[in-house]
């Protein structure tokens, strides 16, 4: 199996997996979804004949109530067929899939709207996207360099002081939900040692001085960029011990420490270029699974990000958005895994040239 | 032969127990999961089941303290906090007065009070029924220790008009009628300077202050919360009037702690030592589930595709790679919204993806096995497919799926409390840890300082994960041949 059908394979996988998803859950929420659409469309018929009366008005005509109940019926008529609802469950359902496909999640149902005044789903959830990209980019960038180096370390010294207090950490830190760490952090931190805010991107009002305006960003962005650190880079740096003792013991190793090279070349020239596909996957595999954590303990930090809306729209009972968070989390979540795929396919020649691994 | 089978698993149990003790970590998971276990079954010893049946329940835990730290606080800050006083006097306790025609009961309440702080709030509960034509009355006036008596409710309220627990009761809450508190208010004013008094004018004679104002010196600065706390004992004097025909079954004051219990309570006055212990049977009940399910599919799900091989393990395979790559959480929320699990469905929802976890080690292992002369043997004299993957091959991998198991539920338990933290009511009808801390969240605990509700649930969450972590990691590397030297 070659690199391009290597990736092809995981690109029919994503779509097989995303039409499952979307599928399963538009025939979930038929119902519900039903309902609301309608109260949507019913609202919508509202303005409309209010418009067309005012409009004849403006003309001089006067509609009579069987003309307005007529024009009432043509457009509640007009809406069902275009959303589909004079259409068979089965067919509104597959309808509905192919619109989530293309990321049309109508319009939110509860009272929220962008800053902007908009009320479409796709809208509200791209707003709050890019905040959720910040804080885990970043966060996973940290982890990784923190973890990789302190992984480096451990194995140099197997079984020493550094090794063994960070395994432990790392066993700790397996079962530590990233969210109530966060809690945690919150009252050491904003309430005991008052050194950072405890939620939200900017103070209200945020400064006017662009220089000022990042300071105050980067303040905000501190409190849960260390939580999800914290929680992660033990299992990096323990992961990455694991690798490279493996490794050490190679014969390539023993070669090159043989022929004299210094120590420091043959752990991040060797050892670390030869573990770096298992540690790419296995690595960004537990930093993607930690999306999630991440997205929860914005909740809590009311970081404006994707888990802050599920919050939110859960509160406010607003399906669509839910909806809509959904198919887009599970976008990203399949787009890094691809991406995981990818780097993979990059760092192991064996792929590249077409030698079947399992991963 | 049954008994010599039974020896020799006795013999390999205690081998196995040999090579486990020395691993110091895994002997402390497993005392941790006899702790936790012992937690989960004696939760009705520590906690009655109607805490956890009542848990959502508001009136349930009227008589409950809110927001009040744990006891030992007390030991820590110095600071000798109000314990939670329940008192209960039946009709005998009672001096009865002779009167024409109606009974008048008498019953008088002692709270010593000896803290350094004054209790929450007070309350007085009178059960009883009155006659269909006419009315009970109920007066209440308190001495204090330095002989000043305070007529909190003069003779003229009615007693029993509402249910409690099945009986006619009335109950009086000082701190949330405005009418005592003006009565206190109006005692106090004597005693303190006219600026004071109209300070004090201003407030609502509601809450913590006016209850201040009960258990203070009577000197100045009383009405603005400077005057020193009264100690000594505070009798309460309860005066019942029942017309003919009417009873009275008992009266009750709660006195209300400013700490209540090992664990304090929220804001809804609820124990949070009931929702810890209780929580930890849905905890272990959830993760273990998840795991025992999703190890015995995945594990079974490993050896078939790998020992049937060719088109039906590369279909297998693909198969596995499409439920591996589903992102649990939200189908997850989306699952529980719609469809409100209790634990059971969620567990089982969740071992429907997790069965994935262990397939890819399995696989390998059992393409190794496949290769051994013996199961070359076995098939040789004919052993069935069903027996072949069954006795000669899962058999073998057994043990170390108890390795697997123990290191998923850490996982399964977090995933659980990450979507009850998120879905709240919506989520699992039972009151578990990750529901106890979407509560807190709701109410913002971590803004208003209650930390006794954040850190309890959530350290219980971590040392039950670490519990199986510890013992997983002990078992995997006994049982695991890979890492076998």
């Amino acid at each position: 199996m070659g690199y391009g059908t290597y990736i092809g394979f995981r690109l029919v996988n994503f779509a097989v997996i995303l039409v499952i998803i979307t599928l399963t859950t538009c025939a979930i929420f038929d119902t519900a979804m039903t309902r609301i659409l309608k109260a949507q469309i019913a609202e919508q018929v509202q303005q409309d004949v209010m418009n067309w009366v005012k409009y004849q008005q403006q003309h001089g005509r006067m509609p009579t109530q069987e003309e307005i109940n007529a024009y009432r019926e043509d457009r509640l008529k007009i809406y069902y067929r275009r959303y589909g609802l004079d259409k068979p469950a089965w067919m509104r359902v597959f309808y509905r899939t192919w619109d989530v496909l293309r990321f049309k999640f109508g319009k939110s149902v509860s009272g929220l709207i962008t800053y902007r005044g908009s009320r479409d789903v796709a809208t509200i959830i791209f707003g709050y996207l890019p905040n959720t990209i910040i804080l885990f980019t970043t966060g996973a960038i940290i982890t990784m360099v923190i973890g990789i180096f302190l992984g480096l370390q451990m194995a140099k010294r197997a079984g020493g002081k550094l090794d063994r207090a960070i395994t432990t950490f790392a066993m700790v830190s397996y079962s530590l939900p990233m969210w109530w760490t966060g809690m945690l952090f919150i009252f050491a931190f904003s309430f005991g040692l008052k050194v950072f805010p405890a939620g939200g991107m900017h103070t209200l009002p945020p400064p006017e001085d662009p220089i000022l305006y990042w300071l105050d960003f980067l303040w905000h962005l501190a409190l849960p960029l260390i939580t999800l650190v914290f929680v992660s880079f033990g299992g990096w740096a323990y992961t990455t011990r694991s690798l490279v003792l493996g490794t050490l013991q190679q014969d390539f190793v023993m070669a090159a420490r043989a022929k004299g090279m210094p120590e420091r070349k043959v752990l991040y020239g060797h050892v670390l270029r030869a573990v770096s596909p298992s540690l790419a996957t296995m690595c960004i595999l537990s930093v993607v699974n930690s999306m999630w954590g991440a997205m929860i303990s914005e909740a809590v930090f009311n970081w404006p990000g994707m888990g802050r809306l599920y919050w939110i729209a859960i509160e406010a009972n607003d399906l669509a958005i839910v909806i809509g968070l959904t198919y887009v989390s599970t976008f990203i979540w399949l787009m890094a895994l691809i991406i995981i795929d990818l780097i993979y396919g990059l760092l192991d020649p064996r792929i590249r040239v077409g030698i079947k691994v399992t991963r | 032969m049954g008994m010599g089978k039974a020896s020799e698993w006795l013999q390999g149990l205690k081998e196995f127990w040999g090579e486990y003790r020395r691993y110091k970590s895994g002997i402390m998971g497993l005392v941790l999961l006899i702790l936790l276990a012992g937690m989960a079954l004696g939760a009705p010893l520590i906690a009655p089941k109607e805490t956890y049946e009542n848990w959502y329940n508001p009136a349930y835990w009227t008589d409950y303290p809110q927001e009040v730290p744990p006891v030992w606080v007390s030991y820590l800050s110095g600071v000798k906090k109000a314990p939670h006083v329940v008192m209960e006097k039946g009709p005998g306790d009672a001096t009865v007065l002779p009167s024409a025609g109606n009974t008048t009961y008498v019953v008088e309440f002692t709270y010593s009070f000896r803290y350094d702080e004054p209790p929450n709030d007070i309350l007085l509960r009178v059960m009883g029924r009155a006659s269909e034509e006419e009315k009970a009355y109920v007066s209440i006036k308190v001495r204090r220790p330095d002989g000043q008596e305070i007529v909190l409710l003069p003779g003229y309220e009615t007693a029993f008009p509402e249910i409690y627990k099945g009986m006619s009761s009335k109950h009086f809450k000082v701190g949330k009628r405005s009418d005592i508190g003006t009565r206190i208010v109006k005692w106090a004013e004597k005693f303190d300077t006219p600026e004071n008094v109209v300070t004090a004018s201003i407030r609502p004679p509601l809450g913590g202050w006016v209850i201040r104002i009960l258990f203070s010196k009577a000197e100045e600065g009383i009405l603005v919360g400077d005057a020193e706390l009264l100690k000594g004992d505070y009798v309460f004097t309860i005066t019942v009037v029942v017309p003919k025909g009417g009873e009275l079954w008992g009266t009750m004051m709660i006195f209300y702690g400013t700490a209540y219990g090992l664990l304090g309570t929220d804001s809804y006055g609820r124990d949070l030592l009931a929702g810890i212990v209780w929580g930890a049977r849905l905890a272990l009940l959830i993760g273990i589930m998840t795991s025992l399910i999703s190890t015995i599919v995945g594990v079974l799900y490993g050896v078939v595709s790998a020992y049937l091989g060719g088109l039906v393990d590369e279909g297998m395979m693909r198969i596995y790679e499409i439920v591996s790559s589903i992102p649990l959480l939200p189908v997850l929320l989306i699952l529980s919204w719609q469809f409100g699990v209790t634990i059971w469905n969620l567990a089982f929802i969740m071992a429907l993806f997790w069965w994935t976890g262990p397939v890819r080690t399995v696989r390998s292992m059992a393409l190794q096995i496949k290769e051994e002369t013996y199961v070359e043997a076995a098939r040789a004299i004919g052993v069935g497919t069903r027996r072949m993957i069954m006795k000669y091959i899962a058999n073998q991998i057994l043990p170390y799926a108890f390795a697997i198991m123990a290191l998923g539920v850490p996982g399964a338990i977090l995933t659980e409390a990450g979507v009850s933290f998120l879905l709240g009511g919506r989520g699992v009808r039972e009151p578990t840890w990750g529901k106890i801390l979407h509560d807190a969240h709701k109410a913002a605990a971590t803004m208003k300082g209650l930390w006794w509700w954040v850190l309890a649930p959530g350290l219980m969450i971590c040392i039950t994960g670490l519990t199986f972590v510890l013992i997983g990691n002990a078992l995997d590397r006994i049982l695991n041949p890979m890492l076998r030297r």
